[in-house]
């Protein structure tokens, strides 16, 4: 064997392995309506146990439309790759999941969305049937571009009762100070204050989203958003940076969390197993523990409000989290009045009841007359309330920025948790965006 | 790598030649074009051709919606100047350095002790081989669940691991990595291995014993120089297993803590698949493909393996 023969071997070798870069790079352009299906519209959604309801749906508007829509389930993970590797060829799928803002934020520049605002017009209850700081989610630059189509997932201040009582906390912190007063009781009575899945990046992200809509409001995060990434050097995000500089170096969340993970049940089971007081994390942790150890979701677990900062100027009320799930038209659909019709199905009282049944929580005006049917009234109706009362629901960053810039939010959130970075190097992570 | 060599080998072959001796002399000469012609067909579709796209879209910018945009040397400028790129390249090579240094001397004294005779060798030789059966994505998992700081096995001996944040430390990370990177690829070195020490003639072993050789001595005079060939193909793919790992880094760290463990294609999946940028992807592959070939060949020269002298001559 010669070396030109070893060469070109190397080189298949590494060759075969980009293929799938370019694989993805295929297609492009796309088409105009007549080159879709007759008689069919395509409906993508994220592969999931929820998936059950929107079957029903679809199969409850195929039985009056001659038109009939055909649902797409994608696996989870790779919902959004494929997604945006197909919207732009002719096999777009005419309706599809998002997670609204930064999600479909380059779609809407590609011009490749249908504006809703023509059916609202027509029904508006389109828009009014939904609570207002969810709708907000999918509108850009004044148009809306998504209808809700899931269940709310706010961020909670997650805590085992138990182990607060231990340690003589008898209420869950309503302000910060009383937040680092229970992280040196917990330090005190031998556990770990708060528990975190570090190694998942997104938990540590929750921090920073409440704090910094705390300390500085909401408009802090929207200014940089719009482009203004000077905001991330004001006096403000810097004062946030140093609150969540002061709980980790108070030993809040212990010394290994870049090890912990929330999604294989380590975090999770730090606070069910009595060994951490806390958990900051979306609404499905309770589903979450429910599912390892009822015992402990029913009666032990507690939920409380992400505390307030004195002196802070956002309101205490205002959360983050998963507004809720959306769905949004392509603009070359060839029919787009089945597909308005289909999203009048999302505010029904079937949608709603169906979606309760599963665990979820649907964010319709109509949802209050039906949370009794939850599998947990109570925590439903704490939810629904914080979702309606709430002057602002912040999107996760991760899902207000496009894609794109989730990289950097991750490793930015982690590396200043970790202590790889100060407060500067997080600055100028974050102005990179 | 494996399916390339066999079918280049098998493409020749085919169905006639395989008998090249029975068939006599009309037969006897080069094989004509024709024979390569499956071969060339498919390593220009599915190599040179995607290779072609990658090296035309690493000049571009595209995000997958609409059309490429040209932008010139625009990605290979923020390569060379992005941290992170450097950073990676170098962290590739300290993986393919460790991952050598480890899993060599390990699958060499496995494998020459697995070709032996002894009792029970075949009982163990399977249970050492099971890792191989595992997939990568499986593997760590599992192993990820295994390192758990509160609940796994750091969790039990914290005298040994402190406070068992193995994955949220550089070394900590690497570590890990290069440890499950070593139980999962040392039974496939350890067979190549054994195959090879295997075909070592017996009759080396016999007339060093005559002259008085011990076993540690025979080990380092013959078995050692015999499996050179074995040791140069092992390393290679050792190498291009190195630049190429990536489930491994994706489950067990996802590139982390920071960005203390994103390898070169690591990084590349990271800008392509997460960020939407095949372009600036486009061109680390490009970068990835260069640096194999240039590992590839060094090794190759280096060790003398162009040159294909049998360890058996003379004998």
């Amino acid at each position: 064997m010669n070396n030109r023969t070893w060469m070109s071997r190397s080189l298949a070798g590494t060759a075969v392995m980009m293929l799938g870069l370019t694989l993805a790079g295929c297609g492009g352009g796309g088409g105009d309506a007549s080159s879709r299906p007759e008689n069919e519209l395509h409906l993508a959604v994220y592969g999931d146990a929820s998936n059950k309801v929107e079957q029903a749906m679809v199969d409850k508007f195929n039985e009056t439309s001659d038109v009939k829509i055909v649902l797409d389930t994608i696996p989870g993970a790779d919902y959004q790759t494929k997604l945006q590797t197909i919207i732009d060829t002719d096999s777009a799928p005419d309706i599809f999941f998002n997670w609204g803002g930064g999600s479909i934020a380059n779609f809407v520049k590609a011009d490749l969305l249908m504006p809703l605002d023509d059916f609202i017009e027509e029904d508006p209850q389109l828009k009014d049937a939904f609570l207002p700081s969810v709708f907000e989610t999918a509108v850009i630059d004044d148009k809306s571009y998504g209808i809700p189509m899931r269940g709310t997932q706010p961020v909670m201040l997650f805590n085992n009762s138990e182990v607060l009582k231990q340690a003589g906390i008898d209420a869950p912190p309503a302000t910060w100070d009383e937040l680092l007063e229970a992280v040196e009781k917990l330090k005190a009575a031998g556990v770990t204050p708060i528990a975190l899945g570090g190694a998942d990046q997104w938990p540590t992200q929750m921090w920073f989203q409440y704090v910094f809509d705390r300390v500085a409001g909401e408009d802090l995060f929207q200014s940089a958003l719009d482009g203004d990434t000077e905001v991330w050097d004001s006096e403000e995000s810097r004062e946030a940076l140093g609150k969540l500089r002061e709980l980790i170096d108070a030993g809040a969340f212990g010394t290994n969390f870049d090890s912990v993970k929330f999604t294989d049940g380590g975090s999770p089971t730090l606070l069910s197993s009595g060994r951490a007081g806390f958990e900051l994390m979306g609404s499905w942790a309770y589903a979450t523990h429910l599912d390892a150890n009822p015992e402990f979701a029913e009666n032990v677990l507690g939920y409380s409000e992400f505390p307030a900062i004195e002196g802070g100027e956002g309101d205490p009320d205002n959360l983050a989290g998963n507004t809720n799930n959306f769905y949004s038209v392509h603009k070359d659909t060839r029919y787009p009045e089945e597909a308005g019709e289909f999203l009048k199905l999302m505010y029904s009282d079937e949608f709603v009841q169906e979606q309760i049944a599963i665990g979820n929580l649907p964010t319709t005006t109509n949802t209050e007359e039906f949370l009794g049917e939850a599998s947990n009234p109570e925590y439903a109706k704490y939810q629904f309330d914080l979702v309606k009362e709430a002057p602002h629901f912040q999107l996760s960053w991760d899902q207000a920025y496009p894609p794109e810039a989730t990289v950097t939010i991750h490793t930015a959130v982690a590396q200043f948790f970790s202590g790889q970075i100060d407060e500067d190097g997080f600055i100028k992570a974050m102005q990179s965006l | 790598m494996t399916t390339l060599a066999t079918r280049r080998q098998a493409a020749p072959g085919g169905s006639t030649p395989s008998r090249p001796a029975r068939s006599g002399a009309s037969s006897v000469g080069r094989p004509g074009f024709a024979w390569a012609l499956p071969a060339t067909i498919f390593f220009a579709l599915f190599a040179l051709v995607p290779l072609a796209a990658v090296a035309v879209l690493s000049f571009t910018s595209w995000s997958g919606l609409g059309d490429p945009e040209f932008v010139g040397l625009e990605n290979w400028e923020t390569l060379v100047s992005d941290p992170v790129m450097v950073k990676s390249l170098w962290l590739s090579l300290l993986f393919i350095v460790l991952g050598v240094v480890t899993q060599t001397p390990l699958s060499i004294l496995l494998g020459v002790w697995a070709a032996g005779n002894q009792r029970n060798r075949a009982v163990l030789s399977a249970i050492y081989f099971i890792p191989l059966l595992l997939s990568s994505a499986a593997i760590s998992v599992l192993w990820r669940a295994l390192l758990d700081p509160n609940f796994g096995i750091p969790g039990q001996l914290s005298w040994l691991f402190g406070d068992g944040n193995l994955l949220g430390t550089q070394s900590g990370a690497i570590g890990v990595l290069i440890f499950v990177g070593m139980w999962q690829f040392t039974p496939f070195h350890t067979l190549i291995y054994q195959g090879a020490a295997k075909g070592i003639p017996n009759v080396l072993y016999q007339a060093a014993s005559i002259d008085g050789a011990g076993m540690v001595r025979q080990f380092f005079s013959i078995t050692l120089p015999q499996l050179r060939n074995t040791a140069i193909t092992s390393i290679i793919l050792m190498v291009v297993g190195g630049l190429t790992t990536f489930e491994t880094v994706l489950i067990l760290t996802n590139g982390g803590p920071g960005t203390d463990t994103t390898i070169t294609a690591f990084y590349m999946y990271q800008e392509a698949f997460q960020s939407f940028d095949f372009g600036v992807g486009s061109a680390i592959a490009l970068v990835l493909v260069v640096v194999a070939t240039l590992i590839s060949l060094v090794v190759v020269k280096v060790s003398g393996y162009d040159k294909m002298n049998s360890s058996l001559e003379g004998l």
